[in-house]
């Protein structure tokens, strides 16, 4: 049974961060920003925003690009870090705000970055297994309030930023007198747990001792994350490589008869790392870690409805999704627009 | 040894880095010859010139830190081949 993204959504906070702004904050200029993450701005929510806030309106973008309604959702899956509560789950949150889908599963899939990669498989798999026909699966994130601004964590808190992105997946082909579809052909991810520590928010969790939150942890500042830069670099460049070889060669494509890379928007200059080993030029890859930041868990999305949106997508053209995240978790997925 | 391509890249990545090329025993990253995105392009160039395949669990940047440490890794995987 084929698989089809079937809508496009986002949402992202009004309030925008510059480098200016953040660097007298982390103790670095906003140039120093620029040439090591290529960001200029990103998004920040409100203090009376949450995640699910920011989720429930890319979900409603997606349904209305899809021409489907909240009532036809039979499976929520959301992919956050940064979720309203650590329990439940964002996603019964989500489902309850947007209305019309009540009982439907809902779950979260905690893996980073590359969550849209698990949630894709996830959702293919539940519609080729007839257990849903439609699946609402989006990428959210507040990350902003959870970011240590002081110049210890300079490194990493200049990266985030806020947003959500949306897709809705259907086992029909709803838009086949519109535009274009874009066919969900193959989902590869992978988890490698040796790199866990590498990128990490260790608190609150249950291995730091009798309790999982404690004056000494935050004095420590184990509720902020924490990353080994170099070795995320690396890894993700020469994952991401594989990742976007192995997938291309079982379908038997090369990247040369890829049109777009969508990829997660960790870092400008990891982008341009992994385009050059790909050997993709800059006009096929979406960008938008410029004006918004690393979004984590949205990212790909954001960037995926931003295609769309652009107009960047067109019949025939095939789609090479590739992201990263902590854990380290990866993958690629590949699409064609039909 | 490293080879001529090997050290033409560290001294190209020192004048970027308007850095001296620091002695086989100093890092290469607090010296600023290597940063997390000229390293990418370090250890392609690595397997390439010396034809290794470095395996993920390897692809520590504690193992390109300094030219010395650099020869003992090369040295390292090309006997466990």
């Amino acid at each position: 049974m084929s698989c089809f993204l079937t809508g496009f959504g986002a949402a992202l906070p009004g309030r925008i961060v510059t480098n200016q702004e953040l660097a007298p904050l982390l103790g670095v200029t906003p140039e120093w920003i620029a040439a090591n993450s290529g960001i200029r701005e990103r998004r920040y929510v409100e203090a009376d925003q949450a995640t699910s806030d920011l989720a429930v309106s890319a979900v409603r973008d997606a349904l209305a690009d899809a021409h489907t309604s909240a009532g036809e959702v039979d499976y929520l899956i959301a992919c956050t870090l940064s979720p309203d509560y650590q329990v439940p789950g964002i996603a019964p949150i989500v489902q309850n705000k947007l209305e019309g889908c009540r009982g439907v599963p809902c779950i979260d899939i905690r893996a980073g970055c590359a969550g849209i990669l698990y949630g894709l498989q996830l959702a293919q798999g539940l519609i080729e297994s007839h257990a849903a026909r439609t699946v609402a699966c989006f990428g959210a994130e507040a990350q902003s309030k959870g970011l240590d601004l002081n110049p210890r964590s300079a490194e990493i808190s200049m990266l985030f930023g806020d947003g959500a992105g949306a897709v809705i997946v259907s086992n029909k082909n709803t838009r086949a007198n519109r535009d274009y579809s874009v066919k969900l052909d193959d989902v590869l991810i992978e988890t490698d747990g040796q790199f866990a520590a590498d990128l990490i928010v260790r608190a609150p969790g249950t291995a730091n001792g009798p309790s999982w939150l404690t004056e000494t942890h935050l004095e420590s500042a184990l509720n902020y994350g924490s990353m080994r830069g170099r070795n995320v670099i690396l890894q993700a460049v020469r994952k991401l490589t594989d990742a976007a070889e192995c997938i291309l060669l079982r379908n038997g494509l090369t990247i040369d008869q890829v049109d777009l890379v969508i990829p997660h928007q960790a870092n400008a200059n990891l982008l341009t790392a992994l385009g050059r080993k790909l050997g993709v030029s800059n006009d096929k890859v979406v960008i938008n870690v410029d004006r918004l930041g690393n979004t984590s868990g949205a990212s790909a999305f954001l960037a995926l409805s931003q295609a769309h949106s652009e107009e960047r997508i067109r019949r025939g053209n095939r789609l090479l999704i590739l992201a990263f995240g902590a854990g380290f978790t990866w993958g690629a997925a590949l699409c064609q627009a039909i | 040894m490293l080879t001529e391509n090997i050290m033409t890249f560290l001294s190209n990545a020192a004048s970027e880095a308007r850095a001296e090329l620091p002695d086989p025993d100093s890092s290469l990253f607090q010296s600023g010859v290597l940063d997390s995105f000229t390293l990418v392009d370090f250890v392609t160039l690595l397997e390439s010139e010396c034809n290794i395949k470095i395996d993920d669990a390897d692809l520590r940047p504690e193992n390109f830190d300094s030219i010395a440490k650099v020869e003992a890794f090369i040295n390292r995987v090309r006997a466990n081949a």
